[in-house]
Parts: C-alpha cells; structure tokens; sequence
C-alpha cells in the first residue's frame, strides 16, 4: 500500500448533530415502548408512595400537638412501615425494567455502530486514523453505557421525585410551592452557567483522554519492540505526560463542579427560608397547622437530594451525550455506495477485468498512477511487478474498488467494482488472525461452512497439517489473546479464507511478503493453489511469482512499462530483464 | 484533609434538620418572628460551612482519586514494559489499554469512596449526638440501628460484587472483540465477511446484554431493599420520638428534629450503600491491575555484569526451545553470519534466545562467554538487538521512530530509508501515524531496519527485513547492510539470497539443528536441503 503521495491529513469520523442524536435515540426506543411505558408507570407509582411518608410524619407531629394518646401513633407508624416496603418493592422493579430499557437499546446501538463501522470504505478509515474508530468503539461506548447504567435509573428517579414532591407540597398549600420555587430562578441560571462552562472544557478533556487510549495502545501493542529497543523510559514518559494532561483537565472539570455546588447551595438556602418563613406566616394566620408546615419542611429537605442528583447528572448526561452523537455520527455514515453502476455481483461465472486509462493521485497535483490500460481475460493470472513506489499497490486498490480512480474506468465483469469483497476479493500482506477459536476465524469468510470445508480449504493451502497439530486443533484459540500463529501460518489462514469465501476474481498484494523468506517458497504454492479457477492479479516482490504468471505486466513511475509472458519479457531485455537478473544473480542455480 | 472537610459538610448538613426543628419549635409554633429571623441567619452561617468545606472537601477526595488512577496506570505500562515481559500474555492490547484506563479510574475511586464515607459517617454521628442530646433511648435506636443496617446492606452485596465481575469481565470481552474486528478491518473487507463479523459481534454483544441485564437486576434489588429498611428503620424512630413528645420527654420541635434527622440519615446510609457498591467495583477492578502486575515473567533477570566491551561473539550448546532440538552454534565476534532454516518456527526460536524474550528449555546461550540468563535482559538489550520481522513503529515522526542517538543519515542510506524519507511531503520531520501505518509496507520495513542500524548495538539479528521490498532495492539494502555493520556481530535471520549472498557464512537450521555451515554460494550447489528452501 504505497500512500508515499503525503502524510494523511486526519479527518476524524463525523459526529451527529444534536437533532439527530435525538431522532436516532427516539428510533431505538421505538420498538421497546411497552417496555417504557411500564417502566415509567412503576417509577411513577414508587414515587408518589414514598411521598406518603412525609406528611405521615406530618401527622404524627400534628397527633402529638394535639396530645392524643401514645396508642393513636400505631396507625402512622404501621403505614409507613408499608409505605417503605411498597416504595421498596416498586423501586426495585421500576428500576430494573429501567435499566433492561437502557441496556437493550444501548446493546441495539452499539451492534448497528459495530455494523456500520465495519461496512465504512477503507479509504475513509485511513483518513480518520484506527484511533479515532477504536476511541469509539471503546471509550465512548462504554462512557453511553455508564451514563445508560447508572444516570438514567437515577435522572428518572430525581426527576419524578422533584416532579412530584412540588406536586405534594401544592397539594399542602399552594404558597408552600410558591415559596419553593423562589429557588428555581437561581438553580436555572447555575445551571445554565455550568453547561456554557462545562461543554468546552469537557470537549477538551475528551481529546486529552482519547490521545491517552491512543498512546496507551501504541505503547502496549508495540510492547515488544519498546523492550528490544530499551525505549521503555520514553514510552513510559509519553504515556506519563498524555496521563497527566487528561487528569489535568479532569480536575479542571472537578473544580468546576464544585463551584457549581456551591451555587446550589445559595439556592437550596433560599427555598429553605422561603418555605420556613411561609410555614411561619401560615401558621400565625391559622390557615395551616404546625403539622402541614412540618411536612412541607420536610418535603423541601428531601428535595435536595433528588436536585442535586438531577443537576449532577447534566454532567454524566453531558458528557454521555457527547459519546453518543460520536458513535450516532458513524451509525449514520452513508453506506458505501454501490448501487449507482451495475453490481458485479450479479455477474455469472468468472468475469473479466478491464482498467481503461485509468489515473490516481492522493494529492491532486502528485499523481500516482496514469494512463493506465490493462485487460485481465477470465481465469488469467496477472503478477504486477516493479519497484516500491512504482503504483502496484495502487492500481490493486483501485481494481478492488477500495479507491475510485480519479480518471479512467475500471470494470469486473461489466461493473463497477463495489467494495464488498465477494466479487472481487483482496489479500494484502496485512496479516490479521481474529481472536477467538480458529474454525471461527475462517468461518467469517463463509459462516456456514461444515468442518470438513474448513479442512479442505485448510488442506489446500497446506495449512491442515499444522492445524490439526494445535493444542486444540481447530478449536484452538488463536490471535491476540490466545495461541500465537507465525506471520507465515497466520498468511496460510489468510489464504485458506480466499479458498473459502471463493469468489471469481482475487488481487494479492505481496501475500506472499510478511510470512518472511523462509516461508515465502511454500507460501507460493499456496497462493498458487488458491487462485486456481479465477481471474487474479498479483502483486509480487518475488520474482518466482511473476515468472509463474500467465503474463506479468511491469510498472514504473505510475506507468505500465512492459507487458507480456515471462520469457517474452526476458528477451526483451527491457526493465524486467534487469529485475530477473538481479533477482537471479544471488541464486547461482538459475531456474530454468 | 478531604475526610476533615467532607466531615465538616456533613456535620452542616446534618444541623440543617436541627434547625428546621428549632425553627418549627421556637418561631413556628410560638408565632415568634424575632426568632424565625434570628435561626433564619444561623441557618445561613451553617450553609456557608457546609458549602465551603464541601467544596474543598471534594476537591482533595477527587485529585486523591485522579492521582491514584495515574499512578496505576504508569505503573501497569510499566509493568507491561518490563524486560522480563510476560505482562501481555492472554490479554488483547485493547483489553490492557481498558485495565489501564477504566479499571484504573475505578481504583482510585475508591479513594473518593474512602472519604465520601467518613464524611457520611460523621454526619451518622452529629445526627447520633443531636438525637441522643434529644433523648437517650431515641438516640440509642439510631446508634444500634445504623450498624445493623449496614450489616445488611453489606449482606446484599456480596452477589452484587460477583454479578460486577462477571458483567465487566463480560463487557471488556464484548468491546475486546469489537476492537480486534476493527483492528482486522482490512482482512474482513478484502473477503468480503462484514456480515459475519458483524453477526458474531452480534451475538457477543447480545451475551453481554444478558450478563448486564442480570446484574442491573440484582442492584436494582439491593437499593430496594435498603430503601425498605431504611423506611421501616424511620417509621421506628417516628414511633419512639413520637411517644415520647406525647409523654412530654420531649418538645414537638424535638420530634421535627429528630424525624428530620431520621430522614437526613438516609443521605449517609445510602451513601454507605454507594461506598458498599464501589468497593465491591474497585476489588474486581484491583483485582485485574494486580493479575497483570502478578504475571509471571518469561524471563529473569540476572545479576552478572556484561563484559566490558562487548565483542560480540556467541554460543549456542544444546539449545532447546520450540522448535530447536539441541542446536549448537558458534559467531565470531564481527562476523556477518546468515541463518537459513527450513522451519520458521526454529528461526522464530532462535530469535527468542537471543533477544530473551525466552530461555532455552535446556543448552545455554552465551555472549562472550557469560551465558545470558545471569544477565538482566534490560542490560543484554544494550549489547544485542533482535529486530523482529513484525516490529512496530510508533506515533510520532519518522526521526523520533528512528531513535535520532545515533548516525541517522548513514542508515537511512544503508536501508535505502533515504529515498522513503524523500517522498515524505516534510522528510524525516514527516508524521508517521499510529502502527506506521501511513506508510507502504516496504517503506515501513526500510524504516524499521535503519532505526536497528540506527541503535548501533555490538550484536544485531535482524529478521527478514526485506520482504516487501523489490529484488533490485533488497540488493542495495544488502550491500548497506554488510558495509554499515562491518566488523560488528551481525545476524541475518532470512532465507532471502540477496541478503544470505552478503554473509560471511551462512547455516542452515533443519531439523531443529544446525544441518549444514559454509558460504552461501557453496550450500547452493552442494545441499540440496539449503537450495530448496533459500531458493524455492
């Protein structure tokens, strides 16, 4: 993959507007709202419960003014007793149907984030940076679950107690509300105060936290060559700064949260008085017993909780909606365009391949490839040879359909070639073994293929021997996390998934290069056996590919140079006659 | 200091009830408007306390909490680049970055958790004291009623910490495997299998679903349970307050006070619950840091000196490993030696021994005659470099992967990195992003093997390191290669014969041994094992 044109200027993935988080939330819930609406029914009921007991209490307070006897307590107290097993009960319940609620449609979305984000074109993903999908696919991920699992049980809670408590203290006298809400001009402008604060500097802290999963990746996935290399103070430094800023900033946020607090308290202050003062006036004017303004009282202290829970939660919410317009941002990314020319797919039997003048560039202006023709007849083999930087890698991409030329036309089999793989297919010399049991990873070529296909295509790439031999044999657990497979084994697999997800047309790029020399030879006959029966173009470094081609066609500078068979070319005493002979100089036997 | 401050918020927060007692008994009641004003202002001055040392207060907890996150952090990165190594194993590079972050961030946690709890504590027993000063048998229930409530609270969450575990445990597997799908992006694409990966995300994600559902539930009862006890716990100190005011014990503000109180103690007992629920957290979460921080490592160190200077000369007596079986060999100090091998997995073996990443099984291995497992293999590091065929490069620019310590230029040209660094837009000032990635891999494979030049070690194995690059360039880079380290220890590890050409002498590893030794032009004409698997 020859992008020599330039550094990528990053260009992260989009974030979804506000509007359209919202519309996108509203389509998840949609399919639940049984779900929610006997959420919201049971939370509702637990609440309005539990705000029995202060006027309960309100009513001990007046039977005691009253001097009734000590035996008149028993009612109130055994009906508090059942209003703390009822609000308990129902609490419980409300709860979990809450978060049931949340944890399904948070598992909706991030399936359809995973979805997408597997279906967006590569050269999109190589302008954003792996980063920035995997900060996503993590970190934002997991900060809309927090926020999903414990501040939306709690926002419900604390919004329908202060809902309902304001309610309650009308219910008492509605001056009693009045007075309490003396409070609420002061809490709106706090509010309104921390979020205009809190929204950049909770943006900044998100890129100071994301540049420390970046470099924590880095570092811990190239812990291996960080030893080799004695780089460990270095990388434990950067991992140390990039820690420090993000915690900086964090405690940035903490302050400002604090001062917010602070705020509140003034608020809290003043309902308080309003409401004593009221009580007092009340009282005095006989229009409201000492019991009413005890309740009320009460019903304002309690109210603190539930506010300061709700006001606290903007921040969670804040920083959870942030996450979620990333992540709704990549769910809404247009799927890869494919429908505009005819599909490939619907090509029957092994197609043809035609580049016609086809020319690229990165960056306008530093053009990669130009004018380039080249026919693939069905089931002809192409190997693609030149130098680093010649386009090879290019021009593979652009046949594949990854890149679309920035001029000329390339057709497989009468289409436009669509990024999809089953037409077309590519192998780089990008190894990957996905982590999991082995037969799993080659059944993400063709998923419902029987273990006795799995062995043959192991087979036909060599690979069954090796396989089989595994602790567990296709069972194993390969990849990242379990048995670790040698780059050339690893490139087998990656062959044997060719064979398995078999489509008409193949391009390899230097497949045969990562394994390494020592396997380079066996990985040959490999690739050799699963191209059999399809059009192919092969990008090689090793000679002995191209001399094993139907045609090898040489490029330079972006240009196809020569074209024609292995001995043709030889003779031709052209560039490729000088490329096989430095390539058989070293090789004292030449091959015949 | 964030206990004392937390405690002095608490010790406000609990007189507040007082006082809207006091106020209902002294002004409400007694239509006294002087004294309304005057607990009115006493109240202020409460609110003023509470509000500053709650500020403070908070601030120590979370910079204690943030700190403590940091410094686990650095010390798992640590951990995980210890030259020992073995920190990695069974872990997805995801999966450690999330130990690093999340489970880190919820350790320290625990450090907020400490002191939100000392300071609920205080404010249980300011409350205690106002009820017991109110009435001793009513101030009892509170005192021996807490503890009792607590002990159940704690009962409760025993399954919860269980459920917590398997639920994260659950949830890093689901976003592991997001990760390594997306890490694998170009593979699935190039075959077309989205749709199967995203159908096994599917069914992770779907699995973790259940587990969270689960665990959701269990908390969800454990707070309706509390609430309950705490519920019938008041009623209770209704009940006693309440027959107390109608015997006379007490007055009717002292009631107020006392049921206020009682409520106010729900703050505290839930915060005992929320302290309860983040231990239980943070033990699975230190539980993770301290498994990656326990891992055995490959290697140990030793405690020898490396010679001084290093030579360079090695050997090998005997050597086991993988795929070695008894291999015995011999370098000459500034030999440039080629290894052949017919298996991959014995040249992987032999990379092994000498970089100690791990040691031989039986045999030795010695540099100069020390064998290396007396040496730290922090310390060999300084004299051998294995330049692994899959090394990485960093983020950062192109120089910084390079090292810059040494003679830049002259490796860049020997790797034939030179004509790279030119047809990057800034040169060697270009930025390379994360894996190298921005770069052809032919280009990262040149980059890579100029920064093993670049480090200029007495002994250096490098490890196929042109494999991606074409016939006539892997010629030069061979030529730079012999010049650029002549008269140092150098192996090439590769079965290419542009490079093995270059050697001094070259051997042959088949069957786990060395099976043949000479000059490279010899092997191919006389060994027909060497010829097939260097010219194959």
């Amino acid at each position: 993959m020859t992008t020599a044109s330039g550094s990528p200027a990053r260009e992260l993935l989009p974030t979804a507007t506000p509007a359209r988080t919202r519309a996108a939330v509203r389509e998840l819930l949609r399919p639940h709202r049984a779900l929610a609406a006997g959420g919201a029914v049971v939370m509702v009921a637990a609440t309005t419960v539990g705000l029995l007991t202060q006027p309960l209490l309100g009513h001990i307070v007046d039977l005691v003014t009253e001097r009734r006897p000590a035996g008149a307590l028993t009612l109130p107290v055994v009906l508090l007793v059942l209003v703390a097993v009822a609000q308990g009960v129902a609490t419980a319940f409300g709860m979990s149907l809450v978060s049931r609620l949340g944890e399904t449609v948070l598992a909706e979305l991030r399936e359809r984030f995973v979805e997408r984000a597997l279906s967006l074109p590569l050269e999109r993903l190589e302008r954003a940076g792996s980063g920035d999908l995997n900060s996503r696919v993590t970190r934002d991920v997991s900060r809309v679950a927090e926020a999903v699992r414990t501040a939306l049980p709690e926002l419900v809670r604390s919004g329908l107690s202060i809902v309902l408590t304001l309610a309650a203290l009308a219910v008492l006298d509605w001056r009693f509300l009045l007075a309490a809400l003396l409070a609420l001009p002061l809490q709106a402008h706090t509010a309104r105060w921390y979020v205009r604060n809190a929204t950049p500097l909770y943006a900044k802290e998100r890129i100071a936290t994301g540049a420390q999963q970046q470099q924590l990746l880095d570092t811990i996935g190239g812990a291996a060559t960080v030893r080799a290399y004695r780089a460990e103070a270095g990388h434990t430094e950067r991992v140390t700064e990039r820690s420090r800023a993000a915690v900086d900033l964090t405690l940035r946020g903490v302050q400002l949260v604090l001062r917010f607090y602070s705020r509140l308290h003034v608020a809290e202050y003043t309902g308080l008085a309003a409401v004593l003062v009221t009580g007092f006036l009340l009282v005095r004017g006989g229009s409201a017993s000492i019991g009413t303004a005890t309740a009320a009282a009460l019903y304002f202290h309690s109210l603190f909780g539930p506010v300061n829970t709700a006001l606290v939660l903007l921040d969670d919410a804040q920083s959870a909606t942030a996450a979620l317009a990333r992540l709704v941002g990549v769910v809404d990314e247009p799927a890869p365009a494919a429908a505009d020319d005819a599909r490939p797919q619907d090509v029957p039997g092994v197609p043809a391949v035609t580049v016609e003048g086809v020319g690229h560039a990165y960056v306008p202006g530093r053009p990669v490839l130009s004018d380039v023709d080249l026919v693939l007849r069905p089931k002809e083999k192409v190997a693609l040879v030149g130098a680093s930087g010649a386009g090879k890698t290019t021009l593979a991409k652009i046949v594949v359909g990854i890149h679309r030329p920035s001029s000329g036309r390339v057709e497989v089999g009468g289409g436009r070639p669509a990024e999809t793989g089953r037409t077309v297919a590519l192998v780089t010399q990008e190894v990957h073994v996905f982590s999991g049991p082995l037969a799993d990873d080659l059944r993400l070529a063709r998923p419902d293929a029987t273990d006795e296909e799995l062995r043959e295509a192991l087979e036909r790439v060599g690979a069954l021997g090796w396989a089989q031999a595994l602790p567990e044999g296709l069972d194993t657990v390969v990849g990242d996390g379990g048995h670790r497979l040698t780059a050339d084994r690893s490139q087998q697999l990656a062959l044997a998934r060719l064979v398995l997800a078999d489509p008409p047309v193949a391009v390899l790029d230097e497949a045969t290069a990562e394994a390494g020399s020592s396997g380079a030879g066996r990985l040959e006959e490999a690739a050799e056996r699963a191209l059999e029966g399809r059009t192919a173009l092969v990008v090689a470094h090793r000679l002995s590919q191209a001399a094993a081609a139907d045609r090898v066609v040489v490029m330079e500078e972006g240009r196809i140079a020569e074209s024609g068979t292995h001995d043709e070319l030889r003779a031709a005493g052209g560039p490729y006659a000088a490329l096989w002979q430095a390539w058989a100089e070293h090789r004292s036997t030449p091959r015949p | 200091m964030g206990a004392v401050l937390g405690a002095g918020h608490q010790f406000g927060e609990a007189l507040v009830p007082v006082i809207i007692g006091i106020v209902i008994d002294r002004a409400v009641s007694d239509g006294d408007g002087r004294a309304l004003f005057g607990w009115l202002a006493v109240l202020a001055v409460v609110y003023v306390g509470l509000s500053l040392s709650f500020r403070f207060g908070a601030r120590a907890g979370e910079r204690a909490a943030e700190q403590a996150a940091h410094d686990l952090r650095i010390t798992l990165v640590r951990r995980v680049l210890d030259p020992g190594g073995g920190a990695e194993r069974g872990h997805l590079p995801g999966e450690l970055a999330n130990i690093a972050t999340e489970d880190a961030k919820r350790v320290g946690a625990v450090n907020m958790a400490v002191m939100t709890g000392i300071s609920a504590l205080t404010g249980l027993l300011v409350s205690a004291v106002a009820l017991l000063r109110i009435s001793v048998p009513l101030g009892l229930v509170v005192l021996l009623g807490t503890p009792v409530l607590l002990w159940l609270g704690h009962l409760l969450s025993k399954p919860l910490e269980r459920r917590s575990e398997a639920e994260q445990e659950g949830a890093a597997y689901a976003s592991g495997i997001a990760a390594d799908l997306v890490a694998g992006l170009r593979v699935l694409k190039g075959i077309g299998a989205q749709a199967a990966a995203v159908e096994r995300y599917r069914r992770t994600s779907r699995a973790s679903l259940a587990a969270t559902v689960r665990a959701a539930r269990a908390e969800a009862w454990q707070s309706g349970v509390v609430l309950t006890l705490t519920g019938v716990f008041i009623a209770l100190v209704a009940l006693i307050g309440g027959r107390l005011a109608a015997a006379g014990d007490i007055t009717l503000g002292q009631l107020v006070s006392a049921v206020g109180l009682a409520l106010f103690l729900l703050g505290p007992l839930e915060v005992f619950a929320w302290v309860n629920a983040e231990f239980a957290q943070g033990r699975a979460s230190a539980g993770r840091i301290a498994a990656v921080l326990a891992a055995e490592p490959d290697v140990l160190p030793g405690e020898r000196a490396l010679p001084e200077p290093v030579l360079g000369g090695l050997r090998l007596r005997g050597v086991t490993l993988g795929a070695l079986r008894e291999a015995d060999l011999d370098v000459r100090p500034g030999e440039l030696l080629g290894v052949a091998s017919t298996d991959p997995a014995a040249a992987q073996a032999l990379l092994a021994c000498l970089g100690r990443t791990a040691d031989p099984e039986a045999g030795v291995v010695e540099l100069d005659g020390v064998p290396l497992p007396e040496l730290d293999p922090a310390r060999l590091r300084t004299a051998v470099l294995v330049a692994a065929h899959d090394a990485d490069l960093f983020e950062g620019t192109l120089a910084d992967n390079l090292g810059g310590a040494g003679d830049t230029d002259r490796a860049l040209a020997a790797a034939c990195a030179d004509e790279v660094a030119r047809a990057l837009p800034q040169g060697t000032a270009t930025e390379v992003t994360e894996g190298g990635r921005s770069l052809s891999g032919g280009q990262r494979q040149r980059v890579a093997l100029a920064r093993a030049l670049v480090a200029d070690r007495p002994v250096l194995v490098v490890h196929d390191p042109t494999t991606a690059v074409d016939a006539v360039t892997e010629a030069r880079i061979a030529g730079g290669l012999r010049e650029h380290r002549l008269g140092r220890t150098t192996l090439l590890v590769t079965n290419s014969p542009a490079l093995l050409s270059v050697a001094d002498r070259v051997v042959l590893l088949d069957g786990g041994r060395v099976a043949a030794d000479g000059a490279h032009g010899d092997l191919v004409h006389g060994d027909p094992t060497y010829r097939t698997a260097v010219l194959a």
